[in-house]
């Protein structure tokens, strides 16, 4: 009878006359009718006979299947040697193809029918997640079937995957913002820890194929693994399926242990990263967080959000609307299913006003564990979670979501009903004694990325040390020099060799300058250009390469005072890496070596050179020539081969360089002719065309 | 067409500067792992569509469209204003985004302990403006006593005026009431105002919503445009990305206002006022110049009922002009540099027409061609055989699309790469496809995808709200978001190499790149 009322109710006022109702006073006078019930799905579980866990939700609004496998793995397991290994190994389980089919050929045959198959691992967890039509759900649940049992690990991904992680690496402290949330991150953690390290080239350059596969191999396993499915199926066919696909894949190991537990002692202060090319400063204000389980959450949930969780904060009302400090200000009581997260503010400011947002900042935090936050501001609290509180089931993927994730981590089912009833009790002395308990005003970590010079008042205003952080990212240890009195003496003796080999002290040293002509071919993998080179120099370092390319002449030029390079385009300055390059090249120039840099060698014939900033390892043939050298430019492993070798003015010189880089061939000079002591002289090798 | 808000690019990101960035609250309602959302929605065609919809425009021109989807108590509001940082006038560059940020400062009614009084203050701080602005304007005859004094009691009146403000009442209200996934949006073409409440808050949606452009009130408006003043900072002055394609953007466009960014000049954002934020709100936010969406579970005669009682205040006024200015044909290559310690980055655009182009939807089939997916033509040679790419990505419509605009390119090397191999390899792949047909079945694999990434977004109340207004806003009628689809099947591979020769000429391009500062090591 009700509903009939209200239907005649709707038509009676759809005709109404436009804009004749009243608008009310105020919003308090408009009546909200009860919401409608929820309809929490029923979610089907099963075990499969090999052990997976299975997690079936029906929905038949879309014709799609989409699923995912949640593996309990994680880069917490990274050996620390070779910090990367499970982040290389969740892509390239993907990437890197399967035992019947390469990760292009996946590509091509999931894009052509809009399909996917992904797959990670992350901090605490991996994942391989598929989505699809209904009707190619065979096709795509057999490659996400192999991508979980078979993959191949194929070398030429994994070699993609780790130039990536590298330019990513190379690229991290371009962004202010990341470069404090890592640091802060780190210093809390403690940046020995496996919660606190970071990826870095020479980590990467640790992990081989086998590692990959054998981090695989101990963490892909059905009793390891969770899988949820939900779309538009029939729950007792999709179970026959996917046991039948399943089946043969059994194998068993032994449970996996426990993450490593969160230990580290933060030292508390202020931490400054210098970063000149921004006009704002980005800064995180925290201590240590806890777990979602932890009785006080609720309350700590909630005192974080009254002090920056929204518009309606006091971080946003003070810091930014009230001082106009700030865009971006908030605060997060950080929470973690099985290890603890972080408590963080976070801002940004220009960079005249750092010292007085963070100090704002700071205020606020005090503020809130010596006065008690006010009823108003605990109702509203309240009522935004209670409100919103539909939102957690308005897609019955949510639901699933949850149930998989509670699993996962061993919570109660019902978490989240309990996680709202006990917001609903949080009272306004809880809020006062959980900040006071937890938050620590003069143990708080402050980090600060910014340009210092233009701050208006110094960081230690803020009255707390002030430590200045190393931010420059670390190049990997090429064959570290050994410095001990036999690895020394040995260097001597090998170095004595090759330079002997290479027709003597005295012949080096008489030449003056060098003029190669020669054909120069990159590797079709790497583009197969093709070029003519002459390159000159002149003692003690100027450099002039002049190429021609099928598009037009590049002239390159690298002395004391600078460098350029010129092309059809017109003239650029030289980047970083060909910087780089240049000092290599000088490290490297056969007629430098008589007493340039530190030998030593701790293997057979292998002679380490190193001025302390560059390293270049050689290694020598019966006549004492080298065979090879091997070096880093920019995170790559370079190695040069030498072949051919002919006398010129007594000195012996490779026309034949193959090189490879990170293993993989790209390039092959061939040397034409060589002219030395012609008279080059700098200042021509300089000049600009 | 740009497709909103919706980006799976790491690298290229929509031209939108949004009111708040942050908007995840009460974390353990948002668990960390969640399963790939629908993807593709075959069977969500135009005739499906159709039943569900409700369209009705209220007689000072405000258009509506519903949508029903009773999945779940819960529905998603999208205000669409046709009217972008495109309009923004000359000096005032910014003040589109202004105004956004205004539009949360509350009603009258919402924000206010005192309203009469505030408005008296509030009038009183512009009355001290103004005297700061004459004085300035006598140049080299400015008196600076008179101006500090002056300036002096601007503060004070500002704060007179504060004292009377209930700090963030309108976005508490919001809030509080279940309200989330509350932003807004400032790009070229359009400013987007949009959140979800549960569906018995649906007359609040109302309430709040008509409050705050019946009659928008300035309030705090010289510390809020401190803050959007910050915004620059942060997306643009701290970001070596946000400095390079504000530049690019202003060195490959000329004259039209597409030149600028959203985020407006610093210095025009530093003197911003309240009368020019009222007279872009006159000008732009008139009711047949803006569309809504309502999506979820709603009856569309309450909806239409509600609309009446709320939305009908709004007085109707003439549509605003559309801008005049016209980009001349580029005549011959541009280049600009950005110096950045930062890692090279190159963007590179080429000028191409509106959205309103036949040449459109090949555009959009020849981004896709070059960038979309691992099978695509510059991920295949940069990214994954040459590895001297990290990214190379295309964008067919950029910075917006209802006047001609650039199709982009952006270049981001490898370490131990450079932006010289990355051109050449780019340059490579251009000339293949202008000297080459695609084939068909990459064609068939391309159109299976832009209809992919479309519909991939009608799977949620919100996404459907935003591309609704957008495309009705657009285009004049919702359903072209579903018949532009039909385009995209007809278009053939003689097309694509036609509008690459076109349009991808050396000297309709301008090159964008981030160089190295001197003597840095």
């Amino acid at each position: 009878m009700r509903l009939l009322i209200t239907l005649l109710l709707a038509a009676i006022t759809g005709f109404a006359q436009e804009g004749t109702a009243v608008r009310p006073a105020t919003w308090k006078a408009i009546k909200f009718p009860p919401l409608k019930q929820i309809q929490i799905p029923k979610v089907e579980e099963t075990t499969l006979p090999n052990g997976m866990k299975i997690y079936l939700l029906e929905n038949h609004e879309l014709p799609l299947v989409s699923g995912l496998a949640l593996v309990r793995t994680g880069n917490l397991f990274d050996p620390k040697d070779k910090v990367g290994l499970a982040s290389v190994t969740g892509n390239a389980m993907r990437a890197g193809g399967t035992t019947s089919k390469s990760g292009d050929e996946i590509d091509e045959q999931l894009e052509n029918i809009a399909a996917s198959v992904e797959s990670r691992i992350g901090e605490g967890y991996g994942t391989i997640s598929f989505s699809t039509l209904k009707n190619r759900q065979d096709e795509v649940l057999a490659v996400f079937h192999d991508v979980i049992t078979q993959p191949a690990f194929r070398q030429d991904k994994l070699d993609l995957i780790k130039t990536q992680l590298k330019s990513g690496i190379a690229r991290r402290n371009d962004d202010a913002k990341g470069i404090a949330q890592r640091e802060f991150s780190d210093l809390l953690f403690g940046r020995d820890t496996p919660y606190g390290r970071e990826v870095e080239y020479e980590t990467l350059n640790n992990i081989s194929r086998s590692d990959v596969v054998a981090f695989y191999e101990r963490y892909y396993f059905p009793a390891n693994i969770i899988l949820a499915i939900q779309g538009d199926f029939d729950s007792t066919a999709m179970k026959s399926s996917l046991e039948k696909l399943f089946a043969s894949w059994t194998g068993q190991k032994p449970p996996v242990p426990p993450f490593p537990k969160v230990a580290n002692t933060p030292k508390p202060g202020v931490y400054f990263a210098s970063k000149t090319d921004v006009t704002q400063t980005n800064f995180m204000i925290g201590s240590m967080g806890g777990l979602l389980n932890d009785k006080d959450y609720p309350a700590l949930e909630v005192m974080a959000d009254i002090l920056g969780g929204g518009f309606r904060s006091r971080l946003f009302q003070k810091v930014r609307t009230q001082l106009g400090y700030a865009y971006d200000i908030s605060a997060d009581w950080g929470a973690g299913f099985d290890s603890p997260g972080l408590f963080e503010i976070a801002g940004s400011t220009k960079s005249k006003t750092t010292t007085e947002a963070i100090q704002a900042a700071e205020k606020e935090v005090r503020k809130i564990r010596t006065e008690m936050v006010s009823a108003e501001e605990l109702e509203t609290a309240r009522q935004t979670v209670a409100n919103s509180f539909v939102f957690n089931f308005d897609t019955p993927a949510k639901t699933l979501n949850r149930l998989v994730t509670y699993r996962f981590y061993g919570y109660p089912d019902n978490f989240i009903f309990d996680y709202q009833r006990a917001i609903e009790k949080v009272t306004q002395a809880d809020i006062l004694r959980v900040a006071k308990q937890y938050v620590d005003p003069d143990k708080l970590v402050i980090v600060a990325v910014g340009n210092a010079k233009e701050f208006g008042a110094p960081l230690s205003a803020l009255g707390r040390p002030v430590t200045d952080l190393d931010i420059s990212i670390p190049e990997p240890k090429a064959a570290a020099p050994a410095n001990d009195a036999a690895s020394l003496a040995k260097g001597e003796v090998l170095l004595a060799r090759m330079l002997r080999a290479l027709g003597g002290k005295d012949k080096l040293s008489a030449v003056q300058d060098a003029e190669w002509k020669q054909e120069m071919q990159v590797a079709p993998s790497a583009g197969g250009l093709k070029a003519s080179q002459v390159v000159m120099w002149a003692r003690p370092a100027s450099y002039r390469q002049e190429n021609v390319l099928p598009f037009g002449k590049i002239i390159s030029y690298a002395g004391p005072d600078g460098g350029w390079l010129s092309t059809p385009q017109g003239v650029l300055p030289l980047q970083e890496m060909q910087k780089q390059q240049i000092d290599l090249e000088i490290f490297r120039n056969w007629f430098l070596l008589p007493g340039a840099a530190k030998p030593s060698s701790t293997k057979d014939q292998a002679l380490t050179l190193s001025d302390g900033k560059l390293t270049v390892t050689y290694l020598l043939g019966k006549d004492g020539l080298p065979l090879q050298a091997n070096y880093q430019l920019s995170g790559m492993e370079i190695e040069e081969k030498f072949s051919d070798w002919r006398e010129t003015n007594g000195v012996q010189l490779p026309y034949k360089v193959s090189l490879t880089q990170n293993g993989k061939p790209y390039l092959e000079q061939t040397v034409q002719s060589v002219k030395l002591n012609g008279g080059l002289k700098a200042e021509e090798l300089a000049k600009r065309p | 067409m740009p497709t909103g808000y919706e980006t799976n690019s790491l690298f290229l990101r929509p031209t939108v500067w949004h009111n708040k960035r942050r908007t995840v609250r009460l974390k353990s309602s948002t668990l960390p792992i969640l399963l790939a959302l629908p993807a593709l929605a075959a069977a969500q065609n135009l005739e499906d569509f159709k039943k569900r919809v409700t369209e009705f425009t209220l007689a000072n021109g405000l258009h509506f469209i519903i949508l029903e989807r009773h999945n779940a108590p819960v529905v998603s509001f999208h205000t669409y204003v046709n009217a972008g940082s495109v309009d923004d006038p000359k000096g005032k560059t910014g003040i589109a985004h202004m105004f956004e940020h205004m539009a949360f400062k509350g009603t009258e009614t919402e924000g206010s302990t005192n309203w009469h009084a505030e408005k008296a203050a509030l009038a009183q701080v512009e009355t001290v403006y103004d005297a700061i602005e004459a004085e300035k304007n006598k140049g080299p005859k400015t008196d600076p006593e008179k101006l500090k004094a002056l300036e002096a009691k601007l503060g004070e009146a500002i704060e007179k005026a504060d004292s009377f403000v209930v700090p963030n009442l309108y976005d508490r209200i919001i809030e509080s009431n279940g309200g989330v996934g509350m932003n807004a949006g400032t790009g070229e073409d359009s400013t987007d105002y949009f959140y979800n409440f549960p569906s018995n808050r649906v007359e609040l949606w109302f309430y709040l919503e008509s409050g705050r452009f019946l009659r928008p009130v300035y309030r705090e408006f010289y510390k809020e445009r401190d803050v959007v003043r910050e915004e620059r900072r942060m997306r643009v002055e701290s970001d070596p990305q946000g400095k390079l394609i504000e530049a690019l953007q202003a060195v490959a466009i000329t004259a039209h206002p597409y030149r600028n960014g959203p985020g407006g000049w610093a210095s025009d954002i530093e003197n911003l006022r309240v009368a020019d934020a009222e007279k872009f709100y006159k000008t732009y936010y008139v009711p047949a110049n803006m569309t809504i969406a309502i999506v979820g579970d709603v009856n569309p005669a309450e909806m239409k009922r509600l609309a009446g009682k709320y939305f009908a205040a709004l007085p109707k006024r003439p549509l605003p002009p559309p801008v005049v200015t016209v980009e001349p044909a580029q005549e011959g290559a541009r280049r600009v540099e950005v110096i950045s310690p930062a890692q090279p980055m190159e963007f590179i655009a080429y000028h191409r027409p509106d959205q309103y182009d036949p040449d459109d939807p090949v555009l959009d089939v020849l981004s896709s061609a070059l960038s979309s997916g691992r099978t695509s033509l510059l991920y295949k040679d940069l990214v994954r055989d040459k590895k001297i790419a990290l990214a190379a990505e295309a964008d067919a419509t950029f910075p917006g699309g209802k006047y001609p605009g650039l199709f982009l390119f952006i270049l981001v090397p490898n370490a131990g790469h450079t932006l010289e191999e990355c051109q050449t390899a780019l340059d490579a792949v251009i000339q293949k496809v202008q000297d080459s047909k695609l084939d068909e079945a990459a064609l068939a694999r391309i159109k299976t995808k832009i209809r992919t990434g479309l519909i991939k977004q009608l799977d949620s109340n919100s996404g459907l709200a935003q591309l609704l207004t957008q495309y009705s806003a657009a285009y004049g009628d919702w359903k072209k978001l579903f018949t532009s689809l039909d385009e995209i099947d007809r278009v053939t591979p003689e097309d694509v190499q036609r509008v690459a020769k076109k349009y991808l000429r050396p000297e309709n391009r301008t090159i964008g790149l981030t160089v190295q500062p001197k003597g840095d090591k």
